[in-house]
């Protein structure tokens, strides 16, 4: 990454380098989030809810396991890989440098949806709701947000 | 700069511009095909129609609680349960399985109560499990182990027509089951048994009392075998 793309108006090295570490920042928080929730739900223990039994009702519902896979654990699993592809970004050969961004993206995409349809299950369903549950939603939009410049980007290529 | 300079450049940013909308369309198309078929894993798993036949003594108690094993068993256990509630599921087939040791040795008698709270649905199939209840103990536990055996398998699962399905799958009087559902006769003993379980510190579900200790929370097989067996050390 050059000087010049900083020159150019087009988005900077700065601007995706914080957008980045922002997306760095927030995969934090949401396994740190759904760690906490994989741990209660496999050892069945109560969660912290504020005073709420929200929570409890949503991890102890039968839709917090898919084909057995409890749904906090691929929440952990999707923050985790886009932690580790934040760290990847800029350390990968030129021709795959793309499919970060594009990987970014896609993960945080499917994360998004489905935690759209948890909501809706929530609501509508289960009729509680977990604050931690909506926190993560809310953390994998703005990151899915934070995503989409990035593929608009002009990037020097090493 | 000249013209042909700034030609060159631009057309050196069109290549640099690195993600076409072709890439980012199949990407996206992919995910929401996982997010679809994640969807679909769970709302759509396969509905059991059949379970163990009953091989143990199922009775009555004089409050008009269903259980299973003798009532003169030195360890009796008391579970308050949420049809809607995975852990209560798991809770339920714990006790299934290490019934042949306890309940069938005459060691454990195992009371059932119903703590409908999660949802509307819950309630719905907490007045299913009495109406079956009405037709003999021993085709409660049959409906009870079919409600377990079906959770999860969608958000109807505990639709009015899936429980009167259940009915009829186990050969219920479904004429008597429907209108005993339909008409909402047993929403009253349904809320006396919540009530009866929050009188005594039941908050959440599973929630079991093992000869009057209150124990929070499913257990594991191991777990529940260890706790038994420790207390059947101290009976005389």
């Amino acid at each position: 990454m050059s000087e010049s793309t900083r020159d150019r108006g087009t988005f900077t090295t700065n601007q995706i380098e914080w957008r980045l570490w922002l997306i760095r920042l927030l995969s934090l928080a949401g396994m740190a989030v759904s760690a906490y929730l994989t741990w209660a739900h496999l050892a069945r223990q109560s969660v912290a809810c504020g005073g709420s039994q929200g929570c409890d009702i949503v991890q102890q519902s039968v839709y917090s396991e898919v084909a057995g896979i409890p749904v906090a654990l691929l929440g952990l699993m999707a923050y985790t890989a886009l932690f580790a592809l934040t760290l990847l970004r800029g350390h990968v050969p030129a021709p795959w440098q793309d499919y970060v961004p594009l990987a970014i993206f896609g993960i945080s995409l499917i994360g998004m949806l489905y935690s759209a349809y948890l909501t809706y299950l929530e609501l509508f369903v289960i009729y509680a709701i977990c604050r931690w549950c909506v926190s993560s939603a809310i953390i994998i939009t703005v990151i899915f947000a934070l995503s989409l410049p990035d593929l608009n980007a002009e990037v020097d290529l090493p | 700069m000249t013209s042909s300079k700034k030609k060159k450049r631009r057309s050196a940013r069109q290549k640099r511009k690195g993600i076409s909308t072709a890439h980012i369309l199949i990407v996206a198309g992919a995910a929401v095909l996982v997010v679809g078929l994640l969807v679909i894993l769970n709302t759509n798993r396969s509905q059991a129609t059949m379970t163990d036949p009953i091989t143990y003594e199922t009775g009555v108690t004089l409050e008009g609680e269903p259980y299973k094993g003798s009532p003169d068993a030195p360890l009796q256990l008391v579970e308050y349960s949420d049809f809607l509630c995975g852990h209560c599921g798991n809770f339920a087939d714990t006790i299934e399985v290490i019934g042949p040791d306890y309940v069938e040795t005459g060691e454990l008698q195992v009371i059932f109560r119903n703590y409908a709270f999660l949802a509307p649905e819950s309630i719905e199939a907490a007045q299913a499990v009495e109406c079956a209840l009405d037709q003999g103990a021993d085709k409660f536990w049959l409906y009870h182990d079919l409600l377990f055996a079906n959770r999860g398998t969608g958000i109807s699962a505990y639709s009015n027509s899936r429980l009167k399905a259940y009915a009829r799958d186990i050969g219920l009087d479904t004429r008597a089951f429907n209108q005993c559902l339909d008409s909402g006769v047993k929403l009253e003993a349904v809320q006396a048994d919540k009530a009866e379980g929050e009188s005594q510190g039941v908050q959440a579900t599973p929630t079991w009392f093992i000869n009057g200790q209150m124990v929070r929370g499913g257990v594991s097989e191991t777990e529940l075998r260890q706790t038994l067996d420790s207390l059947l050390t101290q009976v005389p």
